[in-house]
């Protein structure tokens, strides 16, 4: 006997109880679109976090001198007290085909006042047009424009012009300690204003070209703190690094090439952690769904004793009858998964082209400093997304294997002989 | 017409035996309905402690669950925007009443500016807190967090804390001296020596990078602002006295606030990156409890209905033999709202008991957040050892939603069985 009969079987009997048929698999359908859901929210979340914590201020990749990093010291210049030929530095980084961008900063603390008000900041020296390629803080500005070298202009967080009191075009006094030990101070005017969304950021931050903020520091021109490089893919950031460090010889140069999860390992761990808590959202949900199709099967196949009694008096052995009873599950597993497919795909590909604004709801959050901003936003994840598909079938599967089993064990004559 | 109490008792018979006839299928839809109350009440009570952890933290470190301040001061953050001294008496003995002294864990008065701190390795920018040591050892988190050195004492002069990373970009060590820089109250820009007497390590890195404890006698004669503070904040016992203890030092404050020269504020107001972390996670729980239970509502429809359409000919009896419409109705709702009610308080019971007996003294994810123990969200730490808590208010809801759900899940089937055709079903004998 061909065994196609029998999921045909399977397959007919959703027919019979129609109502049935669709309230089980809407179970099962809003089961599935949960799980792709919840599964592509958070990935979502942890996609904003990593792009904002790797390509708002920060780069994908941040290339220091050795001894740079934590103390962030005004002398630990890339190459030392004598600087570096940055400009090959960059060339050379930009020769990878993984690097999008590169650009050289200067980072200082200083005093910020503006008539009475006076502010504590991090002054950063960028190379304007490179910078907006690498991070996206000053493109676009709130306000203004970037600014020009060399006449001595900067650009402020929106939250320290605020504090300060002073808007575009006006003017602040900046006061530092230069690196020869003098003070350093000058007067320099607002060119335009930025916002990131993290508050002490925006509240503690002045940048200029770094140029300008070389000549105030009293550094060398070939004196530079950092590199920050993007790369197309955060995901690739390390091996990326990797090759980068080979590429610039940064053994031999007392250079550190540190890619974003070195930067940053918390984060890093959260978005592995947040990758494992999908199977725990599946595991959850179907276990939940399991009760619902067990409990209709059983009806099922209860109510269709004397047919089961007939197909074996027939002789049909006991595994065809199971046979029959899993392809029921497996065609309901189907259509839930067709229908559940049907229904949230589409949200979830608007969702992922056009995030939902939420901040009705919430305004923006931190995780370990990465900012998050309030939007509902879907990032599709195809593997889950095919273990959500492959779980709700065998779901279904096991689920039916109890009630298959006692289909399989009617007694034919009993129950024939019973009505 | 509403049934009479032998009716009714009838009904509840009806409905009662039908349940106990189809145990198997009771017992499948009830263990879906269990299941998700343990889920419901686990996930709840471990989510509120979670952020009965953030809040505490959160305060801890900024300006308390009630907090006042100048309404100038949230935004301008300038020295010149200090609370007057009879305001701060006068708040100070509003929460030394016998009404919310229970609720009162710790005040503090600080004087809270920006400021520059330089050392021969560079210049950082801080937040400097000007603090009564005392009061603050007993507020704060600082002290308790210390990696070296001590904390403040009553008499100290030129004494400072620093956060463990200020120390290492500042290269400070116990006993460095260094300078700070601000704007006076006179707004020039003074400086004050000071010396590290101790080191803490609160694990936040925006804390451990700026913020110093200074003692506020120091603060006072360095920038002329005297004994004056910019914010007094409370420490609760448990947030959920927030709304009270701020309405009492709103009422203590009448007349302060109303001429606009003190604001009253609650931990949501003064910390809304906390408030918004706290919104997010409950929306994602909110979210996922909802979905569990639509599923769940889909079995239970699906149980209820089937067994209407099973007795199609009980109820066409029933009717003919003279029960309403409505009441057969009634009988399946009894039925589900029983199916749903018992084995959802059951899981809800069950749930408490779970979640006090086993994670009671603290669900510790210490294994789970391997090398996470130390993720900062919107700038409080994230305590990997999570305590449940339980209020009556959520007990309240939980009861209420499984409640609501039974009836939603029942409505359906009943209307069914309400309107079965009486002839129709009586028709065929099979």
């Amino acid at each position: 006997m061909q065994r196609a009969p029998w999921w045909r079987i399977g397959w007919r009997n959703l027919g019979r109880n129609r109502r049935r048929t669709v309230l089980t698999a809407m179970g099962l359908a809003v089961g599935y679109c949960s799980v792709v859901f919840m599964v592509g929210w958070a990935g979502g979340i942890t996609a904003e976090l990593v792009e904002n914590a790797t390509g708002l201020v920060s780069g994908q990749i941040e290339i220091h001198d050795a001894g740079y990093r934590p103390d962030r010291s005004l002398y630990d210049t890339i190459g030392g007290r004598d600087g570096a030929d940055f400009e090959s530095l960059l060339a050379t980084i930009t020769r990878d085909s993984a690097v999008v961008a590169a650009a050289p900063r200067v980072f200082a603390g200083g005093l910020v006042s503006s008539g009475e008000a006076t502010s504590a900041g991090i002054l950063m020296g960028v190379a304007p047009r490179r910078e907006t390629v690498v991070s996206r803080f000053l493109d676009p500005l709130v306000s203004g424009r970037l600014p020009e070298p060399g006449a001595n202009e900067v650009v402020i967080g929106e939250e320290m012009a605020r504090q300060l009191g002073v808007a575009e075009g006006g003017e602040v006094v900046v006061v530092g300690s230069a690196a020869d030990g003098s003070m350093a101070n000058d007067l320099y005017t607002v060119a335009g204003m930025f916002r990131t969304g993290l508050a002490e950021f925006d509240a503690a931050t002045l940048v200029m070209p770094i140029g300008d903020l070389q000549t105030l520091l009293v550094l060398d021109p070939a004196r530079i703190h950092e590199i920050a490089v993007a790369t197309g893919d955060p995901a690739t950031a390390t091996t990326t690094a990797a090759r980068l460090a080979g590429a610039l010889g940064a053994e031999a140069r007392g250079l550190d090439v540190a890619p974003w999860p070195e930067l940053n390992p918390v984060l890093s761990e959260y978005v592995s952690l947040a990758d494992s808590m999908y199977w725990i959202f599946i595991v959850i949900i179907f276990a939940v769904a399991s009760f619902g199709i067990a409990n209709t099967m059983l009806m099922a196949t209860f109510e269709r004793r004397r047919e089961f009694a007939v197909l074996l008096a027939l002789g049909a052995t006991p595994a065809s009858v199971v046979a029959s009873v899993l392809g029921e599950a497996v065609a309901i597993g189907a259509v839930s998964v067709a229908v559940g497919a049907a229904l949230i795909l589409p949200p979830m590909a608007w969702l992922h082209a056009a995030p939902l604004n939420l901040d009705w709801l919430y305004g923006n959050v931190t995780l370990q400093g990465a900012l998050l901003t309030p939007s509902l936003r879907i990032e599709p994840n195809i593997p889950a997304w095919t273990w959500a598909t492959v779980g709700l079938v065998l779901t279904a599967l096991l689920a039916a294997l109890y009630p298959a089993v006692r289909a399989a064990r009617v007694p034919p004559a009993d129950t024939l002989s019973g009505v | 017409m509403s049934p009479g109490p032998m009716r009714l008792r009838v009904l509840v018979v009806l409905a009662l035996r039908n349940l106990r006839r189809q145990l198997r299928r009771t017992v499948l839809t009830a263990s879906a309905m269990v299941i998700g109350g343990i889920l419901l009440i686990f996930s709840v009570s471990l989510g509120d402690g979670t952020h009965e952890q953030w809040i505490e933290s959160g305060v801890r470190l900024g300006s308390g669950h009630v907090s006042i301040e100048r309404p100038e001061y949230r935004l301008s953050r300038r020295i010149e925007d200090r609370l007057p001294p009879a305001v701060r008496e006068a708040a100070e003995a509003a929460m030394r009443s016998p009404e919310v002294a229970g609720n009162v864990v710790a005040t503090s008065a600080k004087l809270r500016i920006s400021g520059l701190a330089s050392s021969a390795a560079g210049a950082r920018p801080v937040e400097i807190a000007a603090v009564d040591p005392p009061l603050e050892a007993d507020y704060g988190m600082v002290d308790d967090q210390l990696v070296e050195g001590r904390y403040l004492e009553a008499d100290d002069r030129l004494a400072a804390c620093v956060g463990a990373a200020l120390a290492d970009s500042l290269g400070l060590r116990l006993g460095s001296r260094f300078v700070v820089q601000a704007q006076d109250a006179a707004g020039d820009i003074a400086g004050q020596l000071l010396r590290v007497v101790g080191i803490y390590r609160s694990g936040v890195p925006e804390v451990d990078q700026t913020l110093l404890h200074m003692p506020l006698a120091t603060a006072g004669a360095w920038l002329g602002s005297e004994a004056s503070v910019t914010g007094f904040g409370v420490l609760l016992n448990e947030s959920a006295a927030t709304g009270r203890v701020q309405a009492h030092l709103e009422d203590a404050l009448a007349e302060p606030v109303a001429r606009g020269v003190v604001r009253v504020m609650s931990w949501r107001e003064s910390e809304p990156a906390l408030a918004a972390a706290i919104t997010i996670d409950d929306f994602g729980n909110y979210l996922m409890q909802g979905l569990l239970f639509l599923i769940i509502g889909f079995g239970i429809v699906n149980t209820v209905l089937m067994s209407v359409m099973y007795r199609r000919r009980e109820f066409g009896v029933l009717q003919a033999l003279g029960l309403t419409p409505r009441q057969t109705g009634a009988v399946v709702m009894i039925e589900g709202l029983t199916l749903t009610a018992a084995s959802g308080l059951l899981g809800a019971v069950l749930g408490v008991i779970v979640t006090w007996g086993f994670f009671g003294d603290g669900l510790d994810m210490t294994a789970m957040m391997q090398n996470m123990d130390e993720m900062t969200f919107s700038g409080v730490l994230v305590d990997p050892v999570v305590i449940p808590l339980f209020s009556t208010t959520r007990l309240i809801q939980i009861t209420a939603f499984i409640l609501v759900m039974g009836i939603v899940a029942s409505l359906y089937p009943a209307f069914r069985a309400a309107r079965i055709d009486v002839a129709e079903a009586m028709k065929f004998e099979r």
